[in-house]
């Protein structure tokens, strides 16, 4: 077994189908299964999640700094020079310039195996199930465990999901995890007053392109993935809520120009 | 700015790419189906099935003639009496097709679509109906023109085995634990018999009933009317069909033991038989011989008192059920160098196949 394997995926694996067990098997509880599990990672991971926020807001409160506005139009045609006021004004106001995204490079693994974990519980060929035998710990009553019940509310958790209407094969799960993940991003981001605010700019790239991706994701693959994602999605939102800083006037159109108000 | 964006994009790219990689679902995979006639070998593996001359070890003939990611085969083609093979897909179209043996083109107007999931099972024709166990848990049945004849039966779980028949009923088997009994004459089933765990492939049919193994690591023996008792127990799953020959049953494990039991007395015939791996492959009885394939990609002839006569080594791993055509024994391993192979009764290679591109 690699080390990916041994490290991530096998024990978020064990973790989701220990869940389920504790659960019963019964029809709709590998659905809540996953919801639970997504709860359980997003409390250990919550500090984390807490440290890239405050970073994240570091950098933003930078970005509305006077001296730092002043200092990027006066080196604007210098970048040596402004890169090293750059890295004073960090000293100064003691900004990690990491905080923000280290959190994230960190749970990015635990992403991709709480995603692999999902799939892997699922063993929706023969080969699959084989490598799920092989995952599972010992202590595990997997005879009794598989197959994993898929039925969760009206959907197959181990295909990708779409309710007919009207002949036509609509997508609620992918709109869902689309407009959760907009709500998410756009909660996220700080208004600013600075025109020239690169980090902005890039978030609200991020609000349309995010969206766009993981409903792509939910609209092809195991909808499992999108009760995943849809979760966490909202768990995102209740913790940035919690934190009395969501910029609840980004979801209106133009509401990113205004300023936050102040807590 | 410009590069930032470009940058941006990339990184969502890279973790597109990078997620779909990591993904079940869309590279779908499994080892290789296999069935032979006299003539030709069917192996379906992946994009295409390939049809081998049994005699030289060519390739006769592929399907589809373009390698399309959306219709995977990894299924055992069901032969039928009229020189048609039967298949269903594992990917996102699900088509389910059927072949002319000889040729490998299409025999039906347009392929069935009307199934959910994938197909992991091989039919079964009984009469003028195709039986097709799919994972979306149904039962669907086809005209031999490929149209729906009746409506399909929820049996629930997933079904990856081909239903057996006594002539009179159907027996299916289904992930959920159950094996459901049918009546193909009006579609009814009986209530299904709970065995404690996943039963993987199809039952054997036997007199009075049929023996099916499990992943409660039992062999149990079901009648017709639902009564069930167990026969014997293993030290892991049983995953392959157990074979029956005369009064005796063998079957092996994923520990990689191999059973045979007398099901006149219902004891094991010889101790502990153990080759070199986990065996999930339906044992081969053919003469007086017993043909075991394992995970570690060696496959066995034993003797009646479960004595090795020979051994050979694919440098794959076997999953797949060994075939008999004629006097060959056909083996498709996964992951080796070559994707088929022929060998006589006494372990000499007679040809490998490796598809050309």
């Amino acid at each position: 077994m690699n080390p990916w394997e041994f490290i991530i995926v096998q024990p978020l694996t064990n973790l989701l189908l220990w869940i389920y067990d504790i659960l019963g098997h019964g029809p709709h509880m590998f659905g809540l299964a996953i919801i639970l599990f997504t709860i359980l990672i997003k409390v250990i991971t919550w500090p984390l999640n807490a440290a890239q926020v405050k970073g994240a807001q570091a950098m933003q409160e930078l970005q509305n700094d006077k001296e730092w506005q002043d200092i990027q139009k006066k080196y604007a045609k210098d970048r040596e020079k402004l890169a090293q006021e750059q890295m004073r004004i960090y000293r100064e106001k003691g900004i990690n310039p990491f905080a923000s995204c280290l959190p994230t490079l960190i749970q990015f693994p635990i992403i991709i195996g709480l995603y692999q974990a999902i799939i892997r519980a699922m063993a929706a060929t023969p080969l699959d199930m084989l490598k799920l035998a092989r995952t599972v710990y010992p202590f595990q009553n997997l005879e009794n465990i598989i197959p994993l019940n898929s039925k969760f509310l009206w959907m197959n958790l181990g295909q990708p999901e779409s309710i007919p209407v009207l002949g036509f094969a609509l997508p609620t799960l992918a709109i869902i995890v689309a407009l959760t993940t907009y709500v998410q991003t756009k909660l996220t981001m700080p208004a600013t007053a600075n025109p020239n605010d690169q980090t902005a700019a890039m978030s609200g790239m991020m609000s349309i392109y995010m969206p766009l991706l993981l409903g792509w994701f939910a609209l092809n693959f195991a909808s499992g993935i999108s009760v995943y994602f849809i979760t966490s999605n909202i768990l995102g939102i209740v913790q940035y809520a919690s934190t009395g800083r969501a910029n609840w006037r980004n979801l209106l159109p133009g509401g990113s120009k205004k300023a936050p108000a102040k807590k | 700015m410009k590069t930032k964006r470009l940058m941006l994009f990339l990184m969502l790219a890279l973790g597109a790419l990078f997620l779909g990689a990591c993904s079940g679902q869309p590279i779908a995979n499994n080892w290789p189906g296999l069935a032979a006639d006299a003539e030709r070998a069917y192996l379906s593996t992946g994009t295409f099935i390939y049809a081998v001359d049994v005699k030289t070890g060519k390739e006769v003939w592929r399907y589809p003639a373009e390698a399309d990611n959306n219709t995977l085969f990894y299924a055992s083609p069901a032969l039928t009496e009229d020189g048609r093979l039967l298949i269903g897909s594992v990917g996102h179209t699900h088509s389910f097709v059927s072949l002319d043996a000889a040729t490998g083109k299409e025999t039906w107007t347009e392929p069935f679509l009307g199934a959910k999931g994938a197909w992991v099972a091989s039919p079964l024709v009984m009469g003028d109906a195709i039986y097709a166990p799919n994972t979306d848990g149904f039962l669907y049945i086809l005209g031999m023109d490929g149209k729906q004849i009746a409506e399909p039966i929820e049996l629930g779980g997933s079904l990856w085995s081909a239903p057996a028949t006594d002539g009179s009923l159907l027996y299916v088997t289904s992930l959920d634990h159950h094996l459901h009994i049918i009546d193909p004459a009006n579609g009814i089933s009986s209530d299904p018999v709970d065995l404690g765990g996943a039963l993987p492939d199809s039952p054997t049919v036997g007199d009075g009933g049929v023996y099916v193994g499990s992943f409660a690591s039992t062999i149990e023996f079901v009648t017709p009317n639902g009564s069930h008792e167990v026969l014997a127990k293993a030290s892991n799953w049983v995953w392959g069909t157990p074979a029956l020959d005369g009064g005796t049953l063998y079957y092996a494990d994923l520990s990689g033991n191999v059973y045979s039991l007398d099901l006149a007395s219902g004891s094991q015939n010889w101790g502990v038989v153990q080759p070199d791996g986990p065996i999930a492959a339906r044992p081969l009885v053919a003469g007086d011989r017993i043909y075991i394939a394992t995970e570690e990609g060696t496959f066995y002839a034993l003797n009646r008192d479960g004595q090795i006569v020979w051994e050979k080594e694919t440098g794959g791993k076997i999953y797949t059920t060994l075939v008999l055509s004629g006097e060959l024994i056909l083996v498709a391993p996964y992951q080796a160098e070559f994707a088929l192979a022929a060998y006589d009764t006494e372990g000499k290679q007679a040809w490998t196949f490796t598809p050309e591109n």
